[in-house]
């Protein structure tokens, strides 16, 4: 497992995101302080609506909140404008989305090296070999992302996230579109980069057996921290996510162990 | 589903305005085009109408083959006195005895009133001719009077009233303008006068015989009962036609004398077409793949295919009419706009812009049958998809395959090279016009539609420096491009066209330029050559420049249209029999001779030009049988020759030809002059200048100006095609916006992971630039090679006509390159504009 240096490689403060206003408006983030630890694969679950993809995306400077500030390797990132948040995606930050994650007109290597061309920075060429043999694709790399299975592309995908040594990368359920024998290389393969080469990750995931791969498994509901793991099994996270229903109650066993700045109420 | 239907066209606004754009431009294109030429034809058409609007002429019988135009036809022979016996008859309200010819007109700022290709044309006025409408002051009543046409009244700046100066039957007199009358149509430009008819008949008629007389009925005479009555007074030689059946006979004519440029405007229209089909058949597989799972969700909560497909095509419909509408509005718009250019920049295309119904008619049932046809075929596809792959997330829809309109295109450019081919290794008599036209329009179609496959590799080449120099831009954009060649290849298809058409004619006007100073440096030689605006030089100015003591010798070249037969009584219908100085190609012009001697001219033999010669077989001592005014005259072939400086097929000497025609009824085109011992060129055409300043027309040329000024008529007739190119560069700009900003559309998710990636709002926006940059220089490439190729062809064709040399003018065309890169550069600007200003999280996340 990576060193863990007691700060945080990302985190957030007080972060409030509302959409629509009046009536019909919805908290997606209520108030939310997290911290995402340096050199691990952290897990975000949650069900459908709790927030979790706005978390991940004002944490990327995707989207903006509406009250919080977000700091990311040191730098904030909440206020930046366009152009810094351009540079921050392109030099710090690597992306899995769930689908589309490849430009269909180039070839696997020039999506994984897309970026450092973007970036205009060099090719390190023995970084490049190591990722692309780590995901097991060094005879698919002239394809096009139509000529590769979904399990592939999303491999390719993370390659590419990881060529430009970022800070963090975020995963937006990055196995929700593969069958479990895909899932499973893939997440193999962002655990080991964790593990590996010190990488630290951000997923955002409602399968239990995803989240099961990270080092922690951090939980929403309802726009609010309101728990987290460390260390899960498949079957702690189910018992987890199962605690979190209404009608399980809170004290449903084992119960989560609640978040170091926030439990549940 | 109907309302499904409307609802949709509401629910994306702006990508059905896109498509309404497409049909419009597509449909602006063709209606443009028919415009264009409908504009060209009616303006002729008005102008044969208003210039024979009687019920039934009396004219000489037209010999078999000859031409009926107006001023080249058979010389007068229609006796004056017989408009007296038919004024007479019963039925008959007018009789005019019609004479006449050309006029110098002094304007207001003291230069004569001419247009680029509008005649000088002077006539009697009788005042019961009903053909013009004094409007105001009076007709010309005695010598020294005249009046001018309406439009000829304001391009002369002259009122009624004023004292001018005109050169009438080669003298200068002074005029005084005491009316202005009205034709009942545009004349085009043409510079009209009438003069009393004493004068009239006088200098066209003097020996009392006109070309013809118009016959106008009274009431209730049909156009046949007036030819039934009059046909008993007509002698043997002449005959009477119907008014209608001369209008006919005139219009043939100048159909055949402008076929080249109908023809080409037609093939144009055609092509028009194709693009415009091309442009929306685009517009709708682009937004119909994009609604795939619109129609998915349609189909899965129960609508059957054929009502989605029947929906789709009633969009299609819709938007179809409705941007058909726009686009005849825009066309003939854009037509008005490029004639206002036109005419500012002093290059005038005549005429209304007819909003005729065949142009509505077409341009309505093509952008709406197109639409609803180009619909159908991924509507089909829409509808057949399941339900359940058209929901997944990346819907692949397969691309048709372009291999069958690759075989197609090659099958049809191979077809149009082989007949430009049989015309360029024809040897034999004359050229294959019909081959080289049909294999000229077969390559354009054939290679606009071999595109997609050519899109590939030329685009593969044309963005190797983009990659190269613009990482990651150049690489995306050509991705982008060659993504679907189909798309880009049909988005190219205006301006491959424009820049086919502009690449041909730029080398055949500059290889022209080229064999015209070729020929006038090898073979012409004179100090000065002096030239009419109106085609004739007053006889007057030939005499006062013949004594001016500066002068050494002058040799005119004078021409009449005559009937010439060869002794054997094969007709060679009516040709230009020049008559020159007997001398004239001791020093002046240098002539090949083939046969025989030139020096026989003086013994008033006749030289035959090398190609007529064999074509009608004459050799040296054959005997041609030539129709004078005065009589036929037989004329034994002394020589037969070849030159390029003289046009007419027949050469006699000056005395000769005196002796068919009488000189004031010969047209004098050029005059060399040549100095005197001791007298220097620019002092000679200072004098000379001086001297033909008072007939206003004359223009004095030294050699060099000379050729420059044959390579600027060479460009007016030109003026036509650049309108077209304007056309179509319009059109290809926006055919390239919309493209570009449907296409930006249909990527915004992959907009949005490059921008999550990191790919900055310039980079963006370049590399949508760079795509239209690309898109455009394919186009402007592929459309130059096409155009050059089959315009190389050419000098091989026509060199005996003239076109000795081809010259490919580069800069031209690399200037063409760069204008093409200036279109993509504004094409781009408001597609990579929105495609920047998209927020990376609505792009990724959008559905």
């Amino acid at each position: 497992m990576a060193t863990h240096d007691g700060t945080p490689i990302a985190s957030a403060r007080g972060l409030v995101k509302t959409y629509g206003s009046g009536d019909t408006a919805v908290r997606a983030l209520d108030g939310v302080d997290v911290d995402f630890g340096r050199g691990e694969l952290t897990a975000i679950m949650g069900p459908s609506g709790s927030g979790k993809s706005t978390l991940m995306h004002c944490m990327a400077g995707l989207d903006r909140s509406d009250a919080g500030t977000v700091v990311v390797d040191g730098l904030e990132v909440s206020g930046m404008g366009e152009r810094k948040l351009t540079r921050l995606r392109r030099d710090r930050l690597g992306f899995v989305f769930q689908a589309f994650n490849l430009v269909p007109t180039l070839t696997a290597l020039e999506n994984i090296t897309l970026p450092l061309d973007i970036a205009r920075r060099p090719v390190d060429r023995a970084h490049l070999d190591a990722v692309v043999q780590a995901v097991g694709l060094a005879d698919r790399l002239g394809h096009k992302p139509t000529e590769l299975s979904g399990g592939q592309q999303q491999r390719v995908a993370c390659a590419r996230a990881l060529v430009s040594r970022p800070a963090v990368v975020f995963a937006d359920e990055p196995t929700g579109n593969l069958d479990s024998t895909s899932s499973g290389e893939v997440l193999g393969f962002l655990r080991r980069s964790v593990d590996d080469l010190g990488q630290s990750v951000v997923m955002v995931t409602h399968d239990p057996t995803a989240a099961s791969y990270a080092h922690r498994v951090l939980f929403l509901a309802d726009g609010r921290l309101v728990g987290e793991l460390t260390d899960p099994t498949p079957d702690s996270v189910l018992a987890a996510l199962a605690a979190l229903r209404p009608s399980a109650g809170t004290h449903a066993a084992p119960a989560p162990v609640p978040a170091a700045s926030r439990g549940p109420r | 589903m109907l309302r499904v239907a409307l609802r949709g066209i509401r629910a994306h606004v702006v990508r059905f305005l896109l498509s309404l754009l497409a049909v419009a431009l597509g449909v602006a294109f063709v209606a443009g085009t028919f415009s264009l030429r409908t504009m060209m034809s009616s303006t002729f058409d008005g102008i044969v109408d208003a210039g024979a609007p009687g019920d039934a002429y009396v004219r000489a019988e037209p010999a078999e083959g000859s031409s009926v135009v107006e001023g080249t036809g058979a010389a007068p022979a229609v006796p004056m006195e017989l408009a007296d016996d038919i004024a007479a008859l019963d039925g008959v309200a007018h009789a005019i005895p019609e004479a006449q010819g050309s006029i110098v007109l002094v304007g207001a700022d003291g230069t004569a009133v001419q247009s680029t290709q509008a005649p000088s044309l002077v006539f009697s006025y009788l005042p019961d001719d009903p053909s013009l409408d004094v409007v105001e002051g009076r007709g010309p009543e005695r010598a020294g009077e005249i009046a001018l046409e309406t439009a000829t009244l304001e391009s002369s700046g002259l009122a009624v009233g004023d004292t001018t100066q005109v050169v009438l039957g080669g003298q200068v007199g002074d005029a005084e303008v005491v009316g202005r009358f009205d034709m009942g149509a545009p004349m085009a430009g043409a510079t009209l006068v009438v003069v009393d008819p004493g004068t009239g008949y006088a200098l066209f008629a003097p020996d009392g015989k006109v070309a013809d007389i118009a016959v106008y009925a009274a009431d209730g005479t049909t156009p046949d009962d007036l030819v039934a009555a009059i046909a008993p007074l007509v002698p043997g030689d002449l005959q009477v036609v119907t008014g209608q059946e001369l209008r006919d006979e005139n219009k043939a004519a100048i159909d055949q004398m402008l076929g080249f440029v109908t023809t080409f405007l037609l093939v144009f229209a055609a092509i028009a077409l194709f693009v415009g089909a091309f442009i929306i058949s685009n517009t709708f597989a682009m937004s119909v793949r994009q609604r795939m799972r619109e129609f998915a969700l349609l189909r899965a909560v129960g609508a059957s295919p054929a009502q989605v497909f029947a929906s789709i095509l009633v969009q299609a419909a819709v938007v179809g009419l409705i941007g058909s509408a726009l686009g005849i509005a825009g066309g003939l718009g854009l037509v008005q706009g490029l004639k206002s250019v036109f005419e500012a920049m002093g290059m005038d295309l005549a005429g209304d812009i007819p909003v005729d119904g065949a142009t509505i008619g077409v341009s309505l049932v093509v952008g709406t049958v197109v639409s609803v046809l180009a619909a159908a075929v991924p509507a089909r596809r829409a509808a057949l998809v399941p339900p359940v792959e058209a929901m997944r997330d990346d819907v692949a829809v397969p691309e048709r395959s372009i291999r069958v309109r690759a075989v197609l295109g090659a099958l049809v450019t191979g077809l149009g090279v082989a007949g430009v081919l049989a015309a360029v290794l024809h040897t034999g008599e004359g050229t294959l016009d019909a081959a080289l036209g049909a294999g000229a329009a077969a390559v354009l179609v054939g290679v606009l539609m071999l595109a997609p496959g050519l899109a590939r590799a030329v685009l593969g080449v044309l963005a190797w420096p983009f990659v190269r120099l613009l990482r990651p831009v150049g690489r995306l954009a050509r991705g982008n491009v060659v993504r679907n060649p189909r798309r880009t290849a049909n988005t190219a298809g205006a301006l491959m066209i424009g820049m086919a058409l502009v690449g041909g004619v730029s080398v055949i006007a500059t290889s022209a330029q080229a064999s015209v100073a070729g020929v006038v440096e090898s073979q012409l030689r004179a100090d000065l050559v002096l030239q009419s605006a109106t085609f004739d030089i007053p006889k007057g100015a030939i005499a006062d420049v013949d004594a001016l003591p500066e002068v050494g010798a002058t040799a005119a070249f004078a021409a009449a249209p005559l009937e010439v037969s060869s002794g054997g009584g094969a007709d060679a219908g009516t040709r230009y029999v020049a008559g020159v100085r007997d001398d004239l190609f001791d020093g002046t012009i240098r002539a090949e001779t083939i046969d025989g001697d030139l020096a026989s001219l003086a013994a008033g033999e006749a030289a035959v030009q090398e190609d007529p010669a064999d074509e009608q077989g004459w050799a040296v001592g054959d005997t041609l049988r030539i129709a004078g005014a005065t009589g036929p005259r037989d004329v034994t072939i002394g020589a037969v020759f070849t030159t390029n400086v003289i046009g007419a097929p027949v050469v006699v000497s000056a005395e000769t030809l005196d002796a068919l025609v009488p000189p004031e009824q010969q047209l004098v085109d050029t005059l060399a002059v040549d100095a005197a011992a001791g007298v220097g060129v620019d002092a000679l055409k200072d004098t000379v200048t001086a001297a033909v300043a008072p007939y206003v027309v004359v223009s004095v040329l030294t050699q060099d100006e000379f050729v420059s000024n044959i390579a600027d008529q060479v460009n007016q007739v030109l003026v036509i095609l650049y309108a077209l190119l304007g056309l179509s560069v319009v059109i290809a700009v926006l055919g390239i916006v919309n493209t570009l900003a449907l296409s930006v559309i249909e990527r915004t998710r992959e907009i949005g992971l490059l921008r999550a990636v990191g790919l900055g709002r310039l980079q963006l926006a370049g590399t949508v630039t760079v795509e239209s940059v690309l898109t455009a220089v394919f186009g402007t490439v592929v459309g130059l090679v096409v155009g050059v190729a089959l315009a190389s062809a050419l000098p091989s064709v026509y060199a005996d006509d003239g076109l000795s040399e081809l010259v490919i003018p580069w800069g031209n065309l690399a200037g063409m390159v760069g204008l093409a890169v200036v279109v993509g550069v504004l094409a781009a600007l408001w597609p990579a504009t929105r495609a920047a200003r998209m927020r990376v999280l609505d792009a990724v996340s959008y559905e």
